[in-house]
C-alpha cells in the first residue's frame, strides 16, 4: 500500500512542480480544465465527442485484454477503417450507405488485426511488436492513399473530400452549441453488449478463461489458439468501426493526421475500466474530459504536453494497483 | 563521389537506430519488455536542445544521458518493484516522455533563438554506435556482468536459486539502457543541429524491430541497422530521380516493419525471443 | 536446524522441527508426498526461509535471508527441478553466480571444470549447450555445481527419481566419494532403499513434524515405512469385486513428439473398460505426462484414440464423450486462480448438460461438498483457499458429474491419506456404476493399493507385468526401471 501511496505522491508532485514552473495555480488549472470541458453546453458537447472514439476504440482494448492480448494496433486498426468506410462512403448515400461505410470500416479493422492474431496464436509472436508494427505501416498506407488514390485534387494537404450530408450519422440533440450525435449510442451499445457477451454467454466465459489462464482452459475443451485469434480479429473489427463512426458522425472525411493518438488513449480506457466492460463508460469519459480541458488549460498558457503526462501517471498508477502480477508462491 | 556518401549517410541514419537497439538489447537480455524505447529517446532529444542551447553542448549531452536513464529507471521501479506488466509500463513511460518533451520544450525553448542546438561531433556517435555491438558482444561472453544479465533473462527463477538477484542485474542494465536511448536521442539532435517536435519519429519502435529480426543478439542487430540505413540512404539518394519513381515512397518507408512482422511470425529462422522476457 | 515451521498461508507445512546432521555423512530425510522435506530443505537454502527457528552451523547460530547467504556459508541444493538454464552452455551454468572475477578467465575455468568432472569420472562437452543434457548429465552437471561453489553442505532432493538404475548407483558412488573427502550430504528421498543402502542416519517426518531421527544401522525398512506412513497398513492386497464391463477407452498405434523433438511415446496401444481403475506406473519423465495429455486431447499426437467407441478429437468433443480430468498440476491446468469459486465450478463444463440443468450456483456448492472443500463463499477467488481445499474442489468438480471416462494424474496430491482415500473411494464408486478410471502415478504403492490392474511407461513404451505377477510389487518394479 505504502508504495502505491509512494507513487501516487510522486506523481502529484511532478504535476505541482510543472504547474508552478507554468506559473499557474493548482487550483486555477482543475477549475480551468473542469470548466471547459463541463463548464458550459458548448463544452459538454466537444467532451462527449472527444470521448466517443475512446469509448468505442476503448471497448476494442478491452475486448482483446480479456484474452490476454495487448492490442496496441488499435491505431492502425482505426485508421484503415476511417480508411475504408470514407472509400465507401463516397460511393454511396442515405443510410443503406452508411452501414455500409462502417461494414467496410469494421472489416478493414479485422484484416489489419488478424495477422497480429495469427503471428501470436499460431507462431507466438508477441502481439506488442507485431501490432506496433502494422500501426506503422498503417500509418504509411493510409499516407500513400491519401496521397494518390483518395486525394482531394482541389485541397494542397493529402484530405479525401467530404461525405455526402445524408451518407452521415445523424444528430440525437440538435440545439448548438450542444450538438449530441447517435454516435455515442453506438459506443454505450458496443460496451453494454461486451459487458453482457462477457459475463452471460458461453463463448465470453471461454474468451476470459483463455485469458486469466491458457493452460487451464485448454485442459476446460476450449482451444486457446482459436480463441486469441478471434479475440484479436474481434478487437480489430470494432477498433475499425471506432475509425469508421469518427469518418461517418464527425470528421466526414479521412486525412492525414485524422488520429491523434486514439490508439493509445483507448489502451488507457481499457487499463482504467476495470473488471467489468462497463468500466470503460466512466474511464473514457474521463479522458474525454481530460482531452477537452486540456484544450482549454493550452488557452491559459499551460502546454498541452501536461495532460500527456497526466495520463501516462494515470496508466501506470492504475496497472500498479490492478494490473500487479501476482508472484507464485512455489 | 556517390558512393562515399551512400556510404556516410547509411551510417547517420543507422546510427541512432544501433544505439537505441543496444539500449533494447541491455533491457530485454536481461528479461525486461522496453517498448518505452521511443519516449526515453524523445526526452534526450529534447533535453539535449534545451539545455545545450544555453549551457553548451556538453551539458546538452549529459542532460539527454541523466533524463533518459531517470525515465528508464522509473521503468525499472514500475515493472520490479511495483510489478506493473511490462508492456503496461512502457506505454506509460511513452506517455510521460512524449508529454514531458512537449511541455518542457513549449516552456522553455526560446522562440527567438537564432542558430541550431550546440552539439558535439556527430563522428563520435557514429564510432560509439559502431563499437557498441560489439563491446556488448564480448561483454555477454567475456564477462561476469553480461553472463549474468543473460542468465537473469533466460531464467530469473533458476538465477534467484544460483544467488543471483534479478533486480539488481536488471537496474543495471535498464541503466545502460538509459544511458545507450539518452546517446541515440541526443545523435538525433546533433545531426540535425534542430529539436523539432517527435523528431524520433517512431524510431524507437524501428530500433525495437531491429532487435527482433537480429534475435536479441548484438552483431546481427547491428547489421539489421546499417541495412535499414543503407535502403534510407538509397531512398534519400535517389529521391526524386526516376530510379525509384515505380515504388512509393511510403512502401520503402513501411518494409523494416514488414520484414519484422515476417521475423515474428518465424519466417526467418527459428524465434529467438529470451525465455524469461517479462516474468517476475 | 532447531525448531523450524513454515507456514503457507493458512497451511503449516512445518511445524517445530529439528534436524541435526553430522558432517562427512550421507544423511536421508525421508517422509510421504507433502510431508514437508522439501519445505525444510527450502528453509535450509533459504530459497523459503523459515518463519520461526535457528539453524546452527557448526555450533554457530547463523541466519540465511536470501539463497546467497546459504551459499557463502558453503550449503548447495539440488532441486528435484534442475537449475540449469538451457540457454547457457554447461560451462557458463558451471559458473553462473561464482564466476570467480569480474572478467571471465574461460581457459582456466575450462581447465578447472576438466579437472573436476574427472575427479568424479564424469565427461562433459563445456561448450555445448546446456539443452543438450541428458536427465542424468544434467543431474551431473549440477553435482559439479555444487563442487565448483566448494559446498561442504550438499542437500539433493530426489536425485534419482529421473535417473535409470545404473545410474543412480553411480550417483551414490560418487556422493560417498565425496562424504569421505569431507562433504557432508543431506539427501531427501522416498526411496526406503536408497536409504539403508547408502545413508548412516535418517530422519523421518510426517505431516510437517519430526516423527524419528536415528542411525541407519539401527533401523530397518519396514520400521522406516511404519514410521513414515504412521498407522499400519491394513497388509496384504486388498481384492477388488467390479465387474469389468465394454470398452470405454481404445488406444491404437498412439505416438507423441517430446519438446524436444524426442520419442515421447512410442506407439502405445491401450484398452480401458468400464468398471475398472486403470494405473499407469513409471519412474518421472517415461512418458507419462504425453500419454495423459494425449488422452486428455491437449498435445498434438498420431495414432487412433476412441471414447466408447468414437473417434475422440479435440478435447472439447471428448469432454462431450463423457471424459473428465483431474490434472497434474492443479494450479496451471485445473483451475483460475483469480476466479470465483462458482465460476471455477463451471470450467470445463461449459458446455455442458449438468450446469444447464442444475444452474451455477447449486452446481458448485455440489462440487465443493463432495469432498468437504473448505470455504467461506462461492464469491471467494480460488486463491484464497489452500492448495490442498483447491484438489478437493478440482477432483470434487471432475467427480460430480458422474463422468464415464475419469483421467486423473495423482488424484490424492496435496491431500492427507484421509482425503486421498475418500477420493479414491469415490472414483471406485463411480467405477461400479459403469465409468472407467485411468491413474497416472509415480507412487507404485498408491497404484497398488487402489488400481484393478497396472500397466508401466518406460521410455515411451507400454509394457504390461507379466501373468501371474500382475499385482507383483517387484516385478512391476523391475519394468518401471527398463530391467523387465
Amino acid at each position: 500500500m505504502w508504495r502505491l501511496l509512494a507513487l501516487l505522491v510522486g506523481g502529484v508532485a511532478i504535476l505541482a512542480a510543472a504547474m508552478l514552473i507554468s506559473s499557474v495555480s493548482p487550483v486555477e488549472a482543475v477549475k480551468t480544465l473542469i470548466l471547459g470541458s463541463l463548464g458550459s453546453r458548448g463544452a459538454i458537447a466537444g467532451t462527449l465527442r472527444e470521448t466517443t472514439p475512446l469509448l468505442i476504440a476503448g471497448v476494442a482494448v478491452y475486448l482483446a485484454l480479456r484474452a490476454g492480448l495487448f492490442n496496441i494496433g488499435v491505431e492502425g486498426q482505426l485508421l484503415v477503417g476511417a480508411a475504408a468506410a470514407t472509400a465507401v462512403a463516397l460511393k454511396t448515400s442515405g443510410s443503406a450507405g452508411f452501414m455500409l461505410a462502417a461494414a467496410a470500416g469494421v472489416g478493414a479493422g479485422a484484416l489489419w488485426a488478424l495477422p497480429a492474431g495469427w503471428i501470436r496464436a499460431y507462431r507466438s509472436g508477441h502481439e506488442v511488436i507485431t501490432t506496433i508494427m502494422l500501426n506503422n505501416v498503417a500509418v504509411y498506407f493510409t499516407g500513400w492513399l491519401l496521397a494518390n488514390p483518395m486525394k482531394d485534387p482541389q485541397q494542397q494537404s493529402p484530405t479525401t473530400v467530404s461525405i455526402d450530408a445524408s451518407t452521415r450519422l445523424p444528430n440525437l440533440y440538435s440545439h448548438p452549441p450542444l450538438i449530441i450525435n447517435v454516435a455515442i449510442v453506438v459506443g454505450v451499445t458496443a460496451a453494454t453488449l461486451l459487458a453482457i457477451w462477457l459475463k452471460r454467454t458461453i463463448a465470453g466465459f471461454e474468451l476470459e478463461a483463455v485469458g486469466a489462464n491458457p493452460r487451464a482452459a485448454q485442459f476446460a475443451g476450449i482451444d486457446p489458439k482459436r480463441t486469441m485469434l478471434l479475440a484479436m480479429t474481434s478487437s480489430g473489427a470494432i477498433a475499425g468501426l471506432a475509425g469508421a463512426v469518427q469518418v461517418l458522425a464527425y470528421e466526414g472525411r479521412f486525412y492525414a493526421g485524422f488520429s491523434p493518438g486514439y490508439g493509445f488513449d483507448s489502451l488507457g480506457v481499457a487499463l482504467l475500466a476495470g473488471n467489468n466492460a462497463l468500466g470503460v463508460l466512466p474511464a473514457s469519459l474521463l479522458f474525454g474530459i481530460l482531452a477537452k480541458g486540456g484544450t482549454a488549460l493550452q488557452i491559459e498558457g499551460v502546454p498541452k504536453g501536461i495532460t500527456t503526462v497526466i495520463l501516462g501517471f494515470l496508466i501506470l498508477l492504475a496497472a500498479a494497483i490492478r494490473y500487479r502480477k501476482v508472484n507464485a508462491v512455489a | 563521389m556517390p558512393l562515399l556518401s551512400v556510404l556516410v549517410l547509411t551510417l547517420a541514419l543507422g546510427a541512432p537506430l544501433i544505439l537505441a537497439s543496444m539500449g533494447g538489447y541491455t533491457s530485454e537480455r536481461s528479461g525486461v519488455i522496453n517498448i518505452g524505447l521511443e519516449g526515453m529517446m524523445m526526452i534526450a532529444a529534447c533535453m539535449t536542445a534545451v539545455v545545450g542551447i544555453p549551457l553548451g553542448p556538453v551539458a546538452g549531452l549529459a542532460a539527454a544521458l541523466v533524463s533518459a536513464t531517470l525515465l528508464s529507471s522509473l521503468h525499472w521501479l514500475v515493472t520490479q518493484k511495483y510489478s506493473v506488466d511490462h508492456v503496461i509500463s512502457g506505454m506509460g513511460i511513452n506517455a510521460v516522455a512524449a508529454g514531458a518533451a512537449s511541455f518542457v520544450f513549449g516552456k522553455f525553448a526560446d522562440p527567438k533563438h537564432e542558430g541550431g542546438v550546440p552539439h558535439l561531433s556527430v563522428w563520435i556517435y557514429y564510432v560509439l554506435a559502431i563499437v557498441a555491438p560489439l563491446a556488448l558482444w564480448l561483454y555477454t561472453q567475456r564477462a561476469r556482468g553480461g553472463l549474468r544479465m543473460v542468465a537473469v533473462g533466460a531464467d530469473p527463477e533458476k538465477s534467484r536459486l544460483m544467488g543471483l538477484s534479478p533486480g539488481r542485474i536488471r537496474f543495471v542494465a535498464l541503466f545502460a539502457t538509459g544511458l545507450f536511448t539518452g546517446l541515440a536521442g541526443a545523435l538525433l539532435v546533433s545531426d540535425a543541429a534542430i529539436y523539432t517536435n517527435n523528431i524520433t519519429a517512431g524510431r524507437g519502435y524501428i530500433a525495437l524491430a531491429a532487435l527482433v529480426v537480429g534475435g536479441w543478439r548484438p552483431l546481427p542487430t547491428l547489421m539489421v541497422c546499417l541495412g535499414l540505413g543503407f535502403l534510407g540512404s538509397l531512398q534519400l539518394r535517389f529521391q526524386g530521380t526516376d530510379v525509384l519513381a515505380v515504388i512509393p515512397s511510403q512502401a520503402w518507408a513501411s518494409l523494416p516493419y514488414l520484414v519484422t512482422i515476417i521475423a515474428l511470425a518465424g519466417f526467418l529462422g527459428k524465434n529467438r525471443t529470451p525465455a524469461g522476457l517479462g516474468k517476475p | 536446524m532447531q525448531g523450524i515451521s513454515k507456514r503457507f498461508g493458512p497451511v503449516i507445512a512445518l511445524e517445530d522441527v529439528d534436524l541435526h546432521v553430522e558432517p562427512n555423512t550421507i544423511h536421508a530425510v525421508v517422509g510421504e508426498n507433502g510431508a514437508g522435506k522439501t519445505t525444510l530443505m527450502r528453509a535450509l537454502y533459504a530459497a523459503a526461509p523459515a518463519d520461526a527457528g535457528t539453524i546452527w552451523l557448526n555450533g554457530e547460530a547463523v541466519h540465511f535471508a536470501v539463497t546467497k547467504d546459504a551459499i557463502r556459508a558453503g550449503i548447495g541444493m539440488v532441486s528435484q527441478h534442475y537449475a540449469i538454464i538451457p540457454e547457457l552452455t554447461c560451462l557458463q551454468n558451471l559458473m553462473l553466480g561464482a564466476e570467480g572475477s569480474t572478467l571471465l578467465n574461460l581457459q582456466a575455468s575450462r581447465k578447472k571444470a576438466e579437472a573436476l568432472a574427472s575427479r568424479m569420472g564424469f565427461e562433459f562437452d563445456w561448450s555445448g549447450p546446456a539443452s543438450e543434457l541428458s536427465p542424468a548429465g544434467a543431474q551431473k552437471l549440477e553435482i559439479l555445481k555444487l563442487l565448483w561453489r566448494e559446498a561442504k553442505i550438499m542437500i539433493l532432493d530426489e536425485p534419482t527419481a529421473m535417473l535409470s538404475p545404473a545410474d543412480s548407483d553411480a550417483l551414490f558412488a560418487s556422493l560417498r566419494v565425496l562424504a569421505s573427502e569431507g562433504a557432508t550430504v543431506i539427501l531427501v528421498t522416498h526411496r526406503l532403499r536408497e536409504v539403508i543402502d547408502h545413508c548412516q542416519t535418517v530422519t523421518v517426518l510426517r505431516g510437517g513434524k519430526l516423527v524419528a531421527e536415528k542411525p541407519v544401522a539401527e533401523t530397518s525398512a519396514s520400521e522406516l515405512a511404519h514410521l513414515i506412513v504412521g498407522s499400519e497398513m491394513d497388509g496384504g492386497v486388498p481384492v477388488f469385486t467390479s465387474q469389468v464391463g465394454g470398452p470405454v477407452l481404445e488406444i491404437e498405434g498412439l505416438s507423441v513428439t517430446g519438446e524436444r523433438g524426442n520419442v515421447a511415446l512410442d506407439g502405445i496401444s491401450l484398452t480401458a473398460h468400464s468398471g475398472e481403475i486403470l494405473g499407469i506406473a513409471g519412474v518421472d519423465g517415461n512418458g507419462q505426462r504425453e500419454l495423459f495429455q494425449a488422452i486428455a486431447g491437449v498435445t498434438p499426437s498420431t495414432g487412433m484414440t476412441e471414447i466408447r467407441g468414437m473417434q475422440a478429437s479435440s478435447t472439447a468433443q471428448r469432454l462431450q464423450q463423457g471424459l473428465q480430468i483431474i490434472p497434474e498440476d492443479r494450479h496451471e491446468e485445473g483451475i483460475v486462480a483469480e476466479w470465483s469459486l462458482e465460476d471455477n465450478a463451471a470450467l470445463g463444463l461449459q458446455r455442458s448438460a449438468v450446469l444447464k440443468s442444475r444452474g451455477r450456483r447449486r452446481w458448485a456448492t455440489e462440487v465443493a461438498g463432495l469432498f468437504g472443500t473448505k470455504y467461506a463463499n462461492l464469491s471467494q477467488p480460488m486463491s484464497s483457499l489452500s492448495g490442498g481445499n483447491q484438489q478437493r474442489f478440482v477432483a470434487g468438480r471432475a467427480l460430480a458429474s458422474h463422468p464415464s471416462l475419469l483421467l486423473a494424474f495423482q488424484p490424492g496430491r496435496g491431500l492427507d491419506i484421509h482425503g486421498t482415500q475418500q477420493v479414491y473411494q469415490r472414483i471406485r464408486d463411480e467405477c461400479e456404476s459403469g465409468a472407467c478410471a485411468i491413474v497416472v502415478s509415480f507412487d507404485l504403492d498408491e497404484l497398488l493399493e487402489h488400481c484393478d490392474r497396472i500397466v508401466v511407461l518406460n521410455s515411451g513404451k507400454l509394457l504390461e507385468p507379466p501373468k501371474g505377477q500382475e499385482r507383483d510389487r517387484t516385478s512391476i518394479g523391475r519394468l518401471m526401471v527398463g530391467a523387465g
